[in-house]
C-alpha cells in the first residue's frame, strides 16, 4: 500500500531553528517542501562565515570520496561522537593527504601491471630472439631491429620483407613470431650501414618499434631483454608492495575518512535544510512531508529539542495536491521484494493504487504456470535457498532469491497438476497422470486455461482501474467497471457458443452486452469501445503462458528421449542433462520476462498511475548522528 | 492437398508474424539500449516497449494452432 502522508508546517522562534533541525535530522522522517511565497517571509540564507565553512567541508567531502574510492573502504555505519571545529581542520588535512597517498599508490600499481603486461606479451619472442640478439651485439657489423606489425597489416609482412631482402642483400635477416591478438613480431638483422634505410622504410610502411618501457628505451636490445626478462619476476613483489601499503593506509585512516565523510555529509545537508526554511524578522518556519504515523513523534522531538514555543501544525489535506506529496510504499515482509519489480516503472503516484501485492500473487502464479513442473521447481527453489543464504540482506541477489521462491513453489505446485518431473519421467517410469490437464497433449484446454487466467488478472486490473479512477472521476469508474463486465459477457457468450456453458446463456449474454454498450459509450465516449477491444485483445495475449509452457514441456521431453535415442546410454543422458540444462535456463528466464510483460502491459494498463515523487527524507546519511554537542551546523 | 494448404496457411500465420515482431523488436529494442544507456531508470518503459510487438505472433501463434486443431492435428 502507498503510505498515508501528512504535510506539516513548522513555525518558532529564529533563535531555536538550529535545534528544530537537529531534531528534524535526528528523526530523518521529513522530506522538506517548497515554501510558498508569502508577505513578509524570505527565504534564509547561510551567512559568509558559514558559506566559507560550505566550501571547504565541500573540498573536504571531495577528498574524503576520492580517498575511501581509492582505498576501496565499503560503507558503512560509524558510531556517534563529539566534532569540534579542530576536528575538521585535522580532517581536511587527513583527507587531502590520504587522497594524495592513496592516488600515488594507485597509479604505480597501474603502472606496474601495463609494464608487466608489456613484457608478457612480447615475452615469448623476447626469449626467441635473446641469442641472435646476442650474436648481433657481438658482431661489430651487424645491428638489430624489433618491430610490430599490427594484425590489420599482417599480410603485408611478405611482401615488406621480399622488398627489404632485395634493397638490403643477402646478409639481411629477418625472423618472424605471432603474437596474442593476431599482431606479428619481427626481429630484423642487417648490416649497421643500412640501418638509416631500414628505418625509413619501416616509417614508409608505417610500422612501428617493439615498444619498450621508460626505463629501457636508451638501452641497446642485448642490454634491455635481459633486463625486462628479469623485470618480469620483479613486478608481482612490487605490487604486492604497493597492496600492503593501500592496506596499511587503509587501516590507519579508513575508519576515521568515513567518520568525516558521514559528519560532513550530515552538516552539508543541514546547511542546505537551513536554507530551505523561511523567516521574518524573529520566527522562522519551515514545512515538509512525512508518514502521517510519523507526526507525533516529530512534535515530541520538536518540544523536547526546542521547547513549546515551536509549533507544529498538520496542513489540512484540501490545501495540498495528491501529485506533490513523496510517495512510500509499505508491504509486508513477503510481498516486499516484488516492490524492485514495480521499481523498474516510475513509482506510483500518491493515492493511486500499490500493486505490489498483486504482483506478489499473480507473478509467481503466471511463472509457475508457465515453467509447471516439478523437477525444475526443485532445482530453482534450490537455487534460490543456496542464493538467499549467500546474499547480502538488501542486495540484489537476495531480492531475485526472495522473488524465485515463490516463483518455485508455484511451478511445483502446476507441476503436480500437470503431472511433469522434468517433463514426462514421472509419467513414463512411475505412471503418474496429471491431476489437471496434460499440457503435451491437451493443447486447447491448456490455451483455455491460459486466457481464462488472461480474464481474471484483466478483469482484477479493470476492477482497480474503477477503483482507482472512482476516487476523482465517476463517470470514468463507471466506464472502467462497464468494461470489465462486458469483458465477463464476452466470455459467458463465447463459452455458451462452444456449448462449455449452457447454451441458454449466450441470448441473455449477448442481450446485456447490447444494453452494456451505450452505458460505456456514454461513459469513456467513442474510445471506450476502442478500447474494450484492445482489452480483448489483451486477453488473447495471455495465450503466451500456454504457447511457452508447452514448449517448455516439449523440450523437456525432447531432452529425455535422447536417453534411448542416441547409440551409448551414457552419452544419451549426457546430451539429455544438457538439453535439461538449456531449457531450465530458457524455463526460468522466458516465463519472468513475459509474466514481467502481462504485468506492465496488461495489468498495469487498466489502473496503474504512474508519476509519484521518491520520498527522499532529510536525515543522517548511512553514518553517524550529528551529536547536539557538535558544532551547531547553523 | 486440403492439409497441405491448412499446414501453409499455419505457416504463413506464426512465420509472418514471427518476421514482423522480429522486425519491429528489432528497431525497438536498439532505440531501447540506446535510451537504457542514457536513462537506466526507464528500463521498466523500455522492457514493455520491447514486448509490446510479441503480441503478434502470440497472435499468429493461436490462428495457427486453431488451423491445425481444425484440421486433427491436435
Amino acid at each position: 500500500m502507498i503510505v498515508p502522508m501528512s504535510r506539516v508546517r513548522i513555525i518558532g522562534p529564529k533563535d531555536v531553528v538550529d535545534a528544530v533541525l537537529r531534531a528534524v535530522q535526528d528523526l530523518g522522517q521529513l522530506q522538506l517542501a517548497e515554501l510558498p511565497d508569502r508577505a513578509g517571509v524570505r527565504p534564509a540564507r547561510l551567512g559568509p562565515a558559514r558559506e566559507r565553512r560550505r566550501r571547504q567541508l565541500t573540498r573536504l567531502l571531495e577528498d574524503a570520496r576520492d580517498a575511501l574510492h581509492s582505498l576501496r573502504v565499503a560503507p558503512h555505519r560509524v558510531a556517534p561522537a563529539t566534532i569540534t571545529t579542530a576536528d575538521f581542520a585535522r580532517w581536511a588535512r587527513l583527507a587531502r593527504r590520504t587522497r594524495r597517498e592513496a592516488r600515488t599508490l594507485l597509479d604505480r600499481q597501474a603502472a606496474l601491471h601495463d609494464e608487466r603486461a608489456l613484457i608478457a606479451r612480447y615475452r615469448e619472442f623476447l626469449l626467441a630472439v635473446l641469442p641472435a640478439i646476442r650474436k648481433v651485439a657481438n658482431s661489430k657489423r651487424l645491428t638489430s631491429h624489433a618491430v610490430v606489425v599490427p594484425a590489420s597489416a599482417r599480410g603485408t609482412v611478405d611482401g615488406l620483407a621480399s622488398a627489404l631482402r632485395e634493397e638490403l642483400g643477402a646478409e639481411f635477416t629477418m625472423s618472424i613470431h605471432p603474437l596474442p591478438g593476431g599482431d606479428v613480431a619481427i626481429l630484423l638483422i642487417l648490416p649497421d650501414e643500412f640501418s638509416n634505410r631500414l628505418e625509413a622504410r619501416l616509417a614508409e610502411a608505417r610500422v612501428p618499434e617493439v615498444p619498450l618501457p621508460d626505463a629501457y628505451r636508451s638501452l641497446p636490445l642485448a642490454e634491455t631483454v635481459p633486463q625486462m626478462l628479469a623485470r618480469l619476476m620483479a613486478i608481482p613483489a612490487e605490487v604486492g608492495e604497493c597492496e600492503r601499503s593501500l592496506t596499511a593506509l587503509r587501516k590507519a585512516h579508513g575508519g576515521e575518512m568515513t567518520k568525516a565523510q558521514a559528519v560532513v555529509q550530515d552538516w552539508l545537508a543541514a546547511a542546505s535544510a537551513r536554507e530551505r526554511t523561511a523567516e521574518t524578522g524573529h520566527a522562522f518556519t519551515i514545512e515538509g512531508w512525512l508518514p502521517a504515523r510519523s507526526v507525533a513523534p516529530l512534535e515530541q522531538r520538536v518540544r523536547e529539542a526546542a521547547g513549546p514555543t515551536v509549533i507544529v501544525e498538520t496542513i489540512a489535506r484540501e490545501d495540498w495536491g495528491a501529485e506533490d506529496a513523496p510517495v512510500v510504499l509499505s508491504n509486508p515482509r513477503l510481498f516486499r521484494p516484488f516492490e524492485k519489480l514495480i521499481a523498474l516503472l516510475p513509482l506510483p503516484r500518491y493515492g493511486s493504487i500499490d500493486p505490489t501485492p498483486f504482483v506478489a500473487v499473480f507473478f509467481p502464479l503466471i511463472f509457475g504456470m508457465m515453467l509447471g513442473d516439478v523437477g525444475y521447481g526443485i532445482v530453482l527453489g534450490a537455487i534460490a535457498l543456496i542464493v538467499h543464504a549467500r546474499a547480502k540482506p538488501g542486495s540484489l541477489a537476495r531480492t531475485a532469491a526472495e522473488i524465485a521462491g515463490p516463483c518455485a513453489a508455484f511451478a511445483i505446485v502446476f507441476g503436480v497438476l500437470f503431472g511433469e518431473f522434468f517433463g514426462d519421467i514421472a509419467r513414463r517410469t512411475l505412471g503418474v497422470r496429471p491431476l489437471l490437464l496434460d499440457r503435451e497433449q491437451a493443447v486447447f484446454a491448456t490455451l483455455a486455461a491460459a486466457v481464462g487466467l488472461g480474464v481474471v488478472h484483466v478483469v482484477l486490473g479493470l476492477a482497480l482501474g474503477a477503483v482507482a479512477a472512482g476516487r476523482k472521476d465517476a463517470r470514468r469508474a463507471v466506464g472502467r467497471g462497464v468494461s470489465a463486465v462486458m469483458v465477463l459477457l464476452v466470455v459467458a457468450a463465447l463459452l455458451a457458443a462452444f456449448k462449455v456453458l449452457p447454451a441458454r446463456l449466450f441470448t441473455p449474454a449477448v442481450i446485456l452486452l447490447l444494453v452494456a454498450f451505450p452505458v460505456l459509450v456514454f461513459a469513456e465516449g467513442v474510445l471506450g469501445m476502442i478500447e474494450l477491444m484492445t482489452t480483448l485483445g489483451n486477453v488473447l495475449s495471455y495465450a503466451r503462458v500456454m504457447a511457452i509452457g508447452t514448449a517448455s514441456v516439449i523440450l523437456a521431453v525432447v531432452a529425455n528421449q535422447m536417453v534411448g535415442a542416441v547409440g551409448s546410454t551414457v552419452v544419451g543422458l549426457l546430451f539429455a542433462l544438457l538439453f535439461h540444462l538449456v531449457n531450465f535456463a530458457i524455463g526460468v528466464f522466458s516465463p519472468a520476462i513475459h509474466a514481467l510483460r502481462l504485468h506492465y502491459v496488461e495489468f498495469f494498463g487498466k489502473f496503474y498511475s504512474p508519476g509519484g515523487r521518491p520520498y527522499e527524507p532529510f536525515g543522517h546519511g548511512t553514518a553517524a548522528a550529528v551529536p547536539a554537542t557538535q558544532e551547531k551546523p547553523a | 492437398m486440403n492439409i497441405m494448404w491448412i499446414a501453409i496457411a499455419a505457416a504463413a500465420a506464426i512465420g509472418l508474424t514471427a518476421l514482423a515482431t522480429a522486425w519491429a523488436q528489432s528497431k525497438i529494442g536498439s532505440a531501447g539500449a540506446a535510451v537504457l544507456a542514457e536513462k537506466p531508470e526507464l528500463a521498466g518503459t523500455v522492457i514493455i516497449l520491447v514486448a509490446i510487438p510479441e503480441t503478434m505472433v502470440i497472435l499468429g501463434f493461436i490462428v495457427a494452432l486453431s488451423l491445425i486443431l481444425r484440421a486433427g492435428g491436435g
